[in-house]
């Protein structure tokens, strides 16, 4: 290749360039807006897809004032080649990681310290301290810290091991081995040394130890590409740039020495912001001259940096952090369900204390020689009160004393049994075979724990369209150049199956992806520019091919002829107009910093990049400015319509201008995204006016990024419009499919999209969002006065569509059954003017008439506030899903945030709270485990609370039996048991395992999923009920033997044993009866705890220092026992039983309707619904 | 895209997976328990089952309640109230001091009559009502390390107020110990002595594990209040059996502990003569004394409760059956009829 001397070329060609680092900048990646400037940690507006973008100037405007320059207090100083002077001012952090929380010494404090950060922990915790007191010691000591000390330790067991394995990992990591400079010579280094300030040699396929700016590689413009994918999970490789002033220098051989400024340590991996004066000379640095732990240098033989950022202030350890956390709205209820219980537990205190309180006074007389009471001490000299602190203190006591033992009356166990729960609901997620997704080869994530039961809830889903609905995979169509429309692709003839191909040096060379090509385009493109069409079709494909940020990476292939050319780059939609351009015979070979090599038709040309002007958010375009071989200089520009069209020198070409806009709307209409490219010539003086210009702006040191954008507006005038290209952006499978399903059940789905109305509108179509039948109303307004009138307007009007078709509630249960839904559309535009105004109570309203909303040419901040604007109004429960960066604001904002993990990188998915590899998963996600988990999640929370209250009950009767002095029949070891071993596991199990309905009743019938929305599961009534049903059971629990043993030689050890297991069984058969499936695990787990439970009870009574010694033997031994125990539990269930009977069978729910069609339809149903979905395995019987 | 991630599902055990796992494949393996499809059992409420439930529940509790009831009957009891009684007329308005008087004659004889035949064993039971034996204060005043073992015949820290007396410990010490049932019966028939047999009327573990055969009573009943009955300071512990008895302390405020057993039938119309000694004061908190004989069955003493609860519940169970047939017959639903979902009921639904 011919690229051995292409800064010698340069420099001939325009000497003056040398001076500046310019052409780094040119090539920097189009990911970074406005150059080197550095931005805040704002994802918004990160993201690789340029056309996506529909913000508009306000939105940009305040994100430019997140850019700022360096000021020297918050710079950081690095001497390069100088570790020493480097840190002998500042501490900057050495390379050595920590990822472990815990050493040794510091494990017991701190790890403590960290769990009772849970106040769960700490009301245990306050009520341990309490009984120690020796006044209120109602439990043994070692009892009543027992709960506590066993979950804190099995938590810390299982820190220790996580801490341990970070520990062994962290120590592999420090201890591996990089090229570090001493003494002019690359020397072998312990990661862990090394330090801030020292120059590295990386070679090919290491991966990077530090944050380092790049100073020289093998490639001779200074190139290196690194892999992401350890950072930001993006497989393609990113170009990084060494500086031209310091690629020549050689540090074995001269000294390199210079110092960098640049920014205080940030988690942003895409900003950076430094300067570097080396030689006297001053130069900044940006982010694509920084190479960043943990990725990999690929394709380059080595590449030299210096230190800049070491250790844990690295970028990439700066990020490792969890997912934000979200709060379950489950959760949220309970805790309101939870206040109420503490409101319970305080009156059940307050009574014990007032009766305490007038037993006292009735009493008062007698206490000194009552023989249960026997206040005096008369065993000392003086006779004094014994254990007695006055009246008012002992009410106190016994207040706090009954706080004490009915303190499972507030549920702790069920904060820990609920987050088991979620890890096991988690794990069969994650292990579902129909979330998994085979191209990606990626499975499902839970990435947050603990809101899993919120996807049962779920009423509005707000959707990114590019990569969420689509596949993102974008294809060349059609293009329309110089008002002739070229769309016949897709007649592919057999003799240019393999597509485009060139051959260097008898070598193959071959576009990675075959593009199908027009034929006719085809000849006309071969057949050279003499012709007026040749040349228009020429220059389109030039700047297809020029026109863009994409690298070309030749990779070997089997066959040694043939070589492959893939084109990396950001932008999926650059990828496939490269593609399209090498298909037609443009074939882009090689872009380094300064110039391209561009194969045409065989002929191999080299332009030399002038000048380079980014895609940004604003002005939705990007150019670069061509030095052609022939010596001119063009500029080719490449953007979305609406701007481009403002560019365009509208007097030259006015009948192609007109079939141009005529075949976009068409190609929009038919779902393709557009894109318009224009060019110009520019005269000498033009260039030479717009080099000084870009020259003092790029190297500015005050607001670059304004000045850059100034410098692209004046060049990008005056256009001459080329033409217009339509890419395909598929589908995703199964789609139409999963919309419809999500539709029925009930959930509104709004599609918010960067894209132009006519694409929405079309993607909306077939993905059966829109159907024939719906009425539209377009919202798209450019003034805030048009704004509401048109919605006043659309209010009218949809009320009036919606009204004539009979009820609509708000349950969502007829939702979708209108006669003429109503779809609205609304852009961006009218979005400005709606959002954070009063107007969007009105927008509100009437988005909730229609059963679609489309959101089209939306800004990232803008779907947040979509998103804000439901969620602010509404206690219904939202999710967004979206897959690139530009979703994140969305995904963060909506209570459940869904990410694709497919083409566009991992913000999303970072972002996220649950990630998966299709959008068609949703169905399963929200209709099948959404389902469940609610359902699980209800039932056990009610089940728990019932559960508690139960046992408290039944000590609490107890207490009115024993002058309300808090002594309890029951063994104190049960007590702290009961919530431990005895009724524990079978709740878990069942909450994670149980499952009212098949996987394929619930994707059959998708509006079962509205028995979330109406909160069938949990809600006040059924708590209200259960706690009523909680009384009559404890009663019944308490009083059957109560009155059976009155009277009789009963011991309290005895009868607090048959309290003991009549409790126990009674809760765990209330949980059996409310089982849904039966599998081995529920039956070994609630039949086990019932034996556990006796076999404790036995253990217990078994050990002579405790009084109950043996009373179990004693008491079993009698028929009393157990038929009081079988006439406890039939008797507490009777009523249960009845209303659950009577409920199910006269006003059935549709869970339970379907519940038994699966049942007794199975046979005669079979085939349909299991031949699509897996096997049914288990055949019901009975 | 081909990762070289480590293969955690390559060669799947899963027997039904039609696909191949792929090398370096992430797809969860397939078994039933990863994909909840686990074979199961689904009880679903069907009236015929629901009806044969409480018809069941039905024919179980009735027979018992039955028989509970018989058994019930068949127990003979004859109860003596005597706290009033035993005291002369002239200290009925202030039976405290004549209780805590050590000069007062105690002595007090009671009449009973044999209701019906009394099989053997008839059980001597004496009754408390009012006493609080499950006093939070009474219920931890023992030593439970004292009563098994001599060495540890000073660990009285748990015995307050009724730790040491005259600056030595007690044992056996603490407030139950102190407070123990301090009445004597003397029964005659005829003028001839019924013997009380007094011995194994305590559990047979309490005297083999709980009570130390070389612990003996010492101080006890020595400060300045007496409680209750003094021990036999020759008798080791293991063998006072009133005292194993009383320190098994009862669960209800309304109790009776056993005192001793009758070996031989009493016939109706009997008249037996109490000699008791009216020592122990329940007087200063209102507490009843009983004394009672009793014959047992097979379900314990004489309570009606049980046996009329089974009726009760059984009764229920068997008109709910009932009820429930003939609401089914009235008004029948066919299950599982999609016809019934809410979307399918409304009109409007398309």
């Amino acid at each position: 290749m011919d690229s051995k001397t292409p800064l010698e070329n340069l420099y001939n060609i325009e000497p003056a360039l040398s001076s500046s680092s310019r052409r780094n900048n040119l090539s920097a990646n189009s990911k970074s807006l406005g150059g080197n400037s550095i931005r805040e940690v704002n994802f918004s507006d990160l993201g690789p897809k340029p056309v996506k973008y529909g913000s508009r100037g306000a939105e940009s405007e305040i994100y430019s004032m997140s850019q700022r320059e360096i000021n020297d207090e918050d710079a950081r100083l690095i001497q390069i080649n100088d570790p020493v002077k480097t840190n002998e001012r500042f501490e900057f952090a050495g390379n050595s990681i920590r990822t472990a929380k815990y050493s040794i010494l510091t494990f017991v404090p701190r790890n403590l310290f960290e769990q009772f950060h849970r106040v769960a922990y700490i009301y245990f915790l306050v009520i341990a301290v309490l009984n120690q007191l020796p006044q209120l010691a109602v439990f043994g000591r070692f009892a009543s810290i027992l709960p506590l000390a066993f979950v804190l330790l099995v938590t810390a067991v299982k820190d220790a091991y996580e801490d341990y394995r970070r520990h062994r990992a962290d120590k592999i990591e420090n201890n591996r081995l990089a090229s570090v400079l001493v003494n002019h010579e690359f020397q072998q280094k312990k990661w862990k040394d090394i330090q801030v300030g020292e120059i590295i040699k990386i070679h090919a396929n290491e991966t990077i130890p530090c944050d380092m700016v790049l100073l020289s590689t093998c490639d001779p413009t200074g190139v290196a590409y690194v892999q992401t994918i350890n950072l930001d999970g993006e497989s393609n490789l990113k170009t990084r740039y060494a500086k031209q002033e310091t690629l020549l220098k050689i540090p074995e051989k001269e000294s390199v020495s210079g110092l960098i400024k640049c920014e205080k340590p940030n988690r942003n991996i895409y900003g950076f912001q430094a300067n570097m004066e080396v030689d006297g000379k001053r130069v900044s640095l940006g982010p694509s001259n920084i190479i960043l732990r943990g990725c990999e240098l690929k394709n380059t033989t080595w590449a030299v940096g210096v230190v800049v950022y070491a250790g844990r202030e690295t970028k990439a350890m700066l990020n490792n952090s969890g997912a934000p956390s979200k709060r379950s709205r489950l959760e949220t209820h309970m805790n309101l369900e939870i206040i109420f219980l503490s409101v319970f537990l305080t009156a059940l205190c307050t009574v014990v204390s007032v009766c305490a309180a007038v037993w006292l006074r009735r009493h008062r007389d007698e206490l000194d020689y009552l023989p249960f009471y026997r206040r005096k001490d008369f065993s000392e000299e003086e006779e004094e009160n014994y254990n007695y602190y006055g009246w008012g203190l002992e009410i106190v006591f016994t207040f706090l004393m009954s706080v004490i033992v009915f303190q499972i009356m507030i549920p702790i166990s069920l904060y820990i049994s609920m987050e088991l729960v979620r890890v096991g609901q988690a794990y069969f997620m994650i292990r579902d075979t129909q979330m998994y997704d085979e191209p990606s080869n990626s499975r499902f994530q839970c990435r947050a724990l603990n809101i899993n039961e919120d996807l049962g809830q779920i009423k509005y889903i707000f959707s990114d369209k590019t990569g969420t609905l689509t596949e993102n995979k974008m294809e060349f169509q059609c293009a329309s150049i110089g008002g002739v429309d070229y769309n016949g692709g897709k007649v592919s003839s057999q003799d240019q199956k393999d597509g485009y191909f060139v051959q260097v040096d008898g070598k193959v060379l071959r576009p990675k992806m075959v593009v199908k090509t027009d034929p006719e385009l085809l000849q006309f493109a071969r057949s050279g520019k003499e012709t007026k069409e040749g040349s228009h079709i020429h220059d389109f494909f030039l700047a297809l091919a020029a026109c863009n940020t994409i690298v070309p990476l030749i990779v070997d292939t089997p066959d040694p002829t043939l070589k492959l050319i893939d084109y990396q780059g950001e932008s999926p939609d650059e990828q496939a107009l490269v593609y399209a351009a090498a298909a037609y015979g443009f074939m882009l070979i090689e872009r380094t910093s300064g110039h391209i090599v561009i194969d045409i038709q065989g002929e191999r040309q080299r332009f030399n990049v002038l000048g380079l002007h980014e895609f940004d958010s604003d002005r939705k375009r990007m150019s670069v400015i061509l030095g052609l071989p022939n010596k001119s200089v063009k500029v080719f520009v490449k953007g979305a319509d609406t701007t481009m069209f403002s560019v365009i020198d509208r007097s030259l070409n006015t009948s192609i201008i007109r079939a141009t806009e005529a075949h976009l709307h068409s190609y929009s209409s038919i779902g393709l995204r557009t894109l318009v490219i224009g060019m110009r010539e520019l005269s000498t003086s033009e260039f030479e006016e717009w080099h000084s210009a870009f020259e003092v702006a790029s190297t500015a040191l005050m607001g670059r990024a304004r000045l850059l954008r100034k410098v692209a507006n004046s060049i990008e005038r005056n256009i001459c419009i080329l033409g217009a290209s339509g890419i395909e952006d598929k589908l995703q499978q199964g789609v139409p499919e999963a919309i419809e399903s999500l539709r029925t059940a009930g959930i509104k789905v709004w599609v918010l999209t960067g894209d132009k109305q006519e694409t929405a509108i079309s993607i909306g179509y077939s993905s059966k969002l829109l159907t024939n039948k719906m009425t539209q109303i377009i919202v798209n307004n450019n003034s805030k006065e048009s704004c509401r009138k048109s919605l006043e307007d659309a209010i009218i009007m949809s009320k009036k569509l919606t009204t004539m078709s009979g009820t609509t509630n708000d349950t969502g249960r007829t939702l979708g059954a209108s006669l003429t839904p109503v779809a609205l559309i609304i852009d961006g535009t009218s979005l400005v003017y709606i959002l954070d105004c009063e107007l969007e109570e009105m927008l509100f309203e009437l988005a909730c008439n229609c059963s679609v909303v489309l959101c089209c040419r939306v800004a990232p901040l803008q779907k947040a506030g979509i998103v804000a604007l439901v969620k602010k109004r509404t206690s219904d429960m939202t999710l967004a899903i979206g897959d690139g960066a530009n979703d994140v604001s969305m995904i963060q904002m909506a209570d459940v945030g869904v990410g694709i993990s497919g083409q566009e990188g991992r913000q999303a998915v970072m972002a996220s709270d649950f990630a998966m590899g299709q959008f068609r998963f949703l169905v399963t996600l929200l209709l099948v485990h959404g389902h469940w988990n609610y359902q699980r999640m209800g039932y056990m929370i009610l089940y728990n609370f019932y559960r508690n209250a139960v046992f408290v009950l039944v000590l609490f009767w107890y207490v009115l039996f024993t002058c309300f002095t808090l002594s309890t029949a029951i063994n104190e070891w049960s007590s702290v048991l009961y919530s431990v071993i005895y009724t524990s596991v079978p709740t878990i199990v069942v909450g994670i395992l149980d499952k009212d309905l098949n996987r394929q009743t619930l994707l059959k019938y998708p509006r079962l999923y509205g028995a979330g929305h109406r909160e069938e599961c949990y809600n006040k009534r059924l708590f209200w009920i259960t706690m009523i049903d909680t009384v009559w059971q404890s009663a019944v629990v308490f009083f059957i033997p109560l009155l059976a043993y009155w009277g009789s030689t009963i011991d309290a050890s005895s009868i607090g044993d048959l309290w003991t297991l009549a409790v126990v069984i009674l809760v765990n058969l209330h949980l059996a009866m409310d089982v849904n499936r039966w599998n081995w695990l529920t039956h070994a787990t609630i039949w086990g705890s019932i034996i556990a439970t006796f076999i404790c009870v036995i253990i217990i009574d078994a050990i002579p220092s405790l009084v109950g010694y043996w009373a179990i033997f004693e008491i079993a031994q009698t028929g009393l026992f157990w038929l009081c125990l079988l006439a406890i539990i039939i008797t507490a269930l009777i009523p249960r039983f009845v209303v659950k009977v009577l409920y199910q069978f006269y006003t059935p729910c549709d869970v339970q309707i379907a519940r038994e069609a699966e049942k007794f339809q199975a046979r005669s149903e079979s085939g349909a619904v299991e031949v699509e979905m897996n096997l049914i395995l288990d055949h019901p019987r009975q | 895209m081909s990762s070289n991630t480590p293969s955690s599902s390559a060669g799947g055990v899963g027997s039904a997976d039609s696909a191949a796992p792929r090398r370096n494949s992430k797809r969860p393996k397939y078994s039933k328990f990863t994909q909840q499809e686990l074979p199961a059992c689904k009880p679903i409420l069907t009236p015929r089952w629901v009806i044969s439930a409480f018809m069941l529940v039905s024919i179980v509790f009735i027979p018992i309640g039955v028989v509970s009831l018989f058994a019930s009957r068949d127990v003979v009891e004859i109860v003596d109230r005597y706290e009033t009684a035993c005291v002369p007329e002239n200290f009925r308005n202030d039976k405290v001091s004549f209780i805590q008087s050590p000069s007062t004659n105690k002595s007090c004889t009671r009449r009973l009559t044999v209701p019906k035949r009394m099989k053997q064993p008839i059980y001597v039971y004496y009754q408390l009502d009012n006493f609080y034996q499950n006093h939070r204060r009474y219920v931890k005043s023992r030593s439970d390390s004292q009563l098994k073992d001599n060495s540890s015949w000073d660990d009285i820290s748990s015995c307050k107020p009724e730790d040491d007396a005259n600056g030595l410990p007690i044992v056996p010490c603490g407030l139950i110990a102190w407070s123990l049932f301090n009445d004597t019966y003397n029964f005659s028939l005829n003028n001839q002595q019924l013997v009380v047999n007094k011995r194994g009327i305590s559990w047979k573990s309490d005297r083999d594990s709980k009570f130390g055969s070389d612990v003996f009573p010492r101080n006890f009943q020595n400060g300045s209040l007496i409680g209750g009955k003094s021990l036999d300071p020759t008798v080791r512990l293991s063998e006072q059996e009133d005292l194993i008895v009383w320190m098994r302390t009862a669960a209800l405020p309304t109790f009776r502990k056993l005192y001793g057993k009758i070996e031989r039938d009493l016939q109706p119309n009997e008249v037996i003569h109490v000699t008791l000694e009216n020592n122990y004061n329940t007087y200063s908190f209102n507490g009843k004394k009983r004394l009672v004989l009793s014959t047992t069955s097979w379900l314990g003493g004489k309570n009606d409760f049980l046996g009329i609860a089974y009726l009760t519940v059984g009764g229920l169970c068997f008109f709910l059956a009932l009820s429930f047939t003939v609401v089914y017959l009235v008004k029948p639903r066919r299950l599982g009829d999609p016809s019934y979902l809410s979307w399918n009921r409304n009109p409007g639904g398309h």
